[in-house]
């Protein structure tokens, strides 16, 4: 019984590496365009202009204050009445970008508020441009403590991509879905599609635990 | 070089500056001192355009500080500014501090700019530091880089603000003697301090402050030997008994 | 086109959604209250010493981070029956969600109790304190305090977590949207609708962490003067 299962398992592998590959397709789609609109937001949010900040924020509360879910429903059924065709993976990408740099934006916004003001004070007085004190002093710094929280939202983010499942993406998780009506035995199904996404994800968590200790380390410099 | 006419500023309800009117020639080395809280350094602050002011007038270098022709970017690069707490960058060696500033606003080539680097922070006692980080450097040096930071631009005028007060003792002198250096080459200098030693030597004209106005500026064997305000010898007193 | 919004509709069906606000609600305290034992437990073993109780503390809380959640409900929807053990919908996503969230919170309260400082540890054992007696007075009073906002963010995560529970067809927030969507083919009003009913909770919370955080910082301002 459990062989024949682990046979007709066998035999759906090339279903199971189609939604492993949709899966980091996905995530590494919108980790890209996420990082970059979540940095521009986020320098955005600590520029000096209170409207475009106060509407960049707002936006974050929203997104961060409804589930995933609801966002991809709403993505993919009300884009198309509004006259914007878009199929399962556009309207994927879009919702996991958007949900992505919100976040960044929120850990950018954070990181840059925590450079110290004699930092940009010293970049003003030797006559660096704002895109130069952004660029050569701020980020950098900013960079430095942003790291970790980046790296683990990385993480959120592959995890947040099994949701796109719902609107019918034959990512890993829906993979498991499909498998789970032909072989009936979810523990061994979801378990395999378990190991598929701890793959992925636990080097980065490993990673984010690094940066974080190695950063209390730094800390523990500077103090002195 | 630097001229305040009647400038005021308020942060908030709180008048900080009052009335202010003040030159400093060109070469001129002014010592500005006075009580905690006098306002010392929102002026020198001022001259730079790292506070903002109301009204009066403070024309630096022939160009309108606050006015918006100026282009502060272009007028900050040819004043030099020393902070209190030093203010180096951190993810960047001595040596890349100083050139910073040279490459991207100066558009000098890095290998010049490099080669000017090294020789001020040799200058300034460095020699065997342009690849260390803040760091890894005592606060005596991390301000000898702030200073050789400021050099490198080549600037028409140096501004400190009590850049000795967060050193320890023993470590004030190799910083001042920079700066005295610095003065007899003719830079003009604004210098907020409450070394009066360093003024004995090299300043032309020391100004008291208190409560944000300007009571008394004279030379510093005038200030020091015969002050006329009540305030100034209540002052003097304090930090000469030290 | 949305020009032919319909808020009837939404009125209309305003007694469902007001159900499924409930439902969300219910099941989260519950799933969080669960979540709280879960986290409780596994804090606890993974401060012991010994390797037989701290090892498969720390391979849970791995495990359950570096996976989904939609996959953990599936392993639990699809797995549970196998074992013979057959539930509801529901109680399966609340314990979904329990086994879930308990690993973040075991790392939650981990770190607040590791936040106190060793000198307060040390002043414990130099008056005689026993190691029950240092967690009881000492450390664990002051990391309750540093815990209570990183648990209200964790609330919020599990209250938007919740809305998977629609994809095994318990009935709450989401599901009552999906419904409007289906039934009337309306899903922006369905959809929208949700999304508002989340915010409700959302600030809700959001305004219970800020309270919490004035009330927390008034508490140590008064325990620092
Ligand atoms: N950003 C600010 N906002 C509000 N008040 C300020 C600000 N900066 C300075 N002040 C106030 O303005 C007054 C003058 O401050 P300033 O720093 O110029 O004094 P100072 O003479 O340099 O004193 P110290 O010797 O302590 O450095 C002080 O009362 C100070 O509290
Ligand atoms: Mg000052």
């Amino acid at each position: 019984m459990i062989w024949q299962q682990f046979q007709s398992l066998i035999g759906s592998y090339p279903l199971a590496l189609r939604g492993l590959g949709m899966t980091v397709a996905l995530s590494l789609i919108s980790l890209v365009l996420g990082t970059l609109i979540g940095f521009a937001l986020g320098i955005l949010r600590t520029g000096g202009n209170q409207l475009i900040s106060r509407v960049i924020g707002a936006w974050v509360d929203l997104i961060r204050g409804t589930p995933f879910l609801v966002q991809i429903f709403l993505i993919f059924f009300i884009l198309p009445e509004l006259g914007i065709e878009l199929d399962a993976f556009t309207a994927g990408i879009i919702a996991l970008s958007n949900l992505a740099a919100c976040f960044i934006c929120e850990i950018v916004a954070a990181g840059i508020r925590a450079v110290p003001t004699g930092q940009v004070e010293a970049a003003l007085a030797s006559g660096l441009s704002r895109w130069q004190r952004m660029r050569q002093v701020v980020l950098p710094q900013a960079m430095r403590m942003s790291l970790p929280p980046l790296v683990g939202q990385y993480v959120l983010l592959i995890k947040d991509s099994s949701v796109v499942s719902a609107i019918g993406l034959t990512d890993l998780t829906r993979v498991g879905w499909l498998v789970v009506q032909r072989v009936p035995n979810g523990l061994l199904v979801f378990a395999i599609v378990g190991i598929g996404y701890f793959v992925v994800c636990y080097p980065l968590i490993l990673l984010a635990r690094r940066l974080e200790s190695r950063m209390g380390a730094a800390h523990g410099e500077v103090q002195l | 070089m630097i001229e305040f006419r009647g400038v005021n500023k308020w942060f908030g309800a709180l008048h900080v500056l009052k009335d202010i009117t003040l030159s400093v020639e060109p070469r001129e080395v002014v010592v500005v001192c006075g009580p905690s809280g006098s306002g010392k350094s929102t002026l020198i602050r001022c001259v730079n355009g790292l506070e903002s002011t109301r009204d009066g007038v403070l024309v630096v270098d022939g160009h309108r500080v606050g006015d918006p022709t100026t282009d502060m970017t272009e007028l900050r690069a040819e004043i030099g500014f020393v902070f209190q707490s030093f203010n180096l960058y951190p993810h960047k060696t001595a040596l890349e501090n100083v050139t910073l500033a040279p490459i991207h606003v100066r558009k000098i080539a890095r290998s010049a700019a490099e080669e000017a680097g090294r020789e001020l922070l040799a200058r300034v006692g460095l020699a065997d530091k342009f690849n260390a980080y803040p760091s890894e450097l005592s606060g005596g040096q991390q301000q000898r880089v702030a200073i050789a930071r400021c050099l490198c631009m080549r600037p028409k005028i140096m501004l400190f603000d009590e850049p000795t007060s967060a050193l320890d003792p023993e470590m004030i002198s190799e910083v001042l003697d920079v700066m005295v250096s610095v003065a007899e080459e003719g830079m003009t200098m604004m210098v907020v301090t409450h070394e009066m030693g360093f003024a004995r030597r090299v300043a032309q004209r020391v100004v008291f402050m208190d409560a944000g106005a300007i009571v008394e500026s004279g030379t510093p064997e005038e200030f020091f030997s015969n002050p006329r305000t009540d305030r100034s010898r209540a002052f003097l007193g304090k930090i000469l008994r030290h | 086109m949305l020009e032919n919004f319909s808020f009837r509709t939404i009125v209309e069906y305003l007694p469902l959604f007001g159900h499924g606000l409930l439902a969300t609600l219910w099941l989260s305290v519950v799933s969080f209250a669960g979540a709280l034992a879960v986290g409780i437990i596994l804090c606890a073993m993974n401060l012991q010493r010994s390797r037989l109780s701290k090892v498969p503390a720390k391979i849970y809380i791995d495990a359950i981070r570096a996976t989904p959640l939609l996959a953990q409900l599936y392993f639990l929807y699809f797995g549970l029956p196998r074992l013979g053990v057959v539930l509801p919908e529901l109680v399966v996503g609340i314990l979904a969600l329990s086994l879930n969230s308990g690993a973040y919170i075991a790392e939650i309260i981990r770190a607040g109790i590791l936040s106190i400082s060793r000198g307060q540890v040390e002043a414990g054992i130099a008056s005689g304190m026993t190691y029950t007696q240092r967690m009881r007075f000492v450390v664990l009073p002051q990391a309750f305090r540093v815990t209570i906002p990183p648990l209200l963010g964790q609330a919020i995560v599990l209250v938007k977590d919740s809305a998977l529970l629609s994809l095994i067809s318990v009935s709450e927030l989401t599901r009552a949207g999906q419904l409007l969507a289906s039934d009337r083919f309306m899903p922006a009003e369905g959809f929208i609708t949700t999304a508002a009913c989340y915010l409700v909770l959302y600030y809700g919370l959001k305004g219970l962490a800020a309270l919490s955080g004035r009330w927390l910082g008034v508490q140590s301002v008064r325990s620092g003067a």
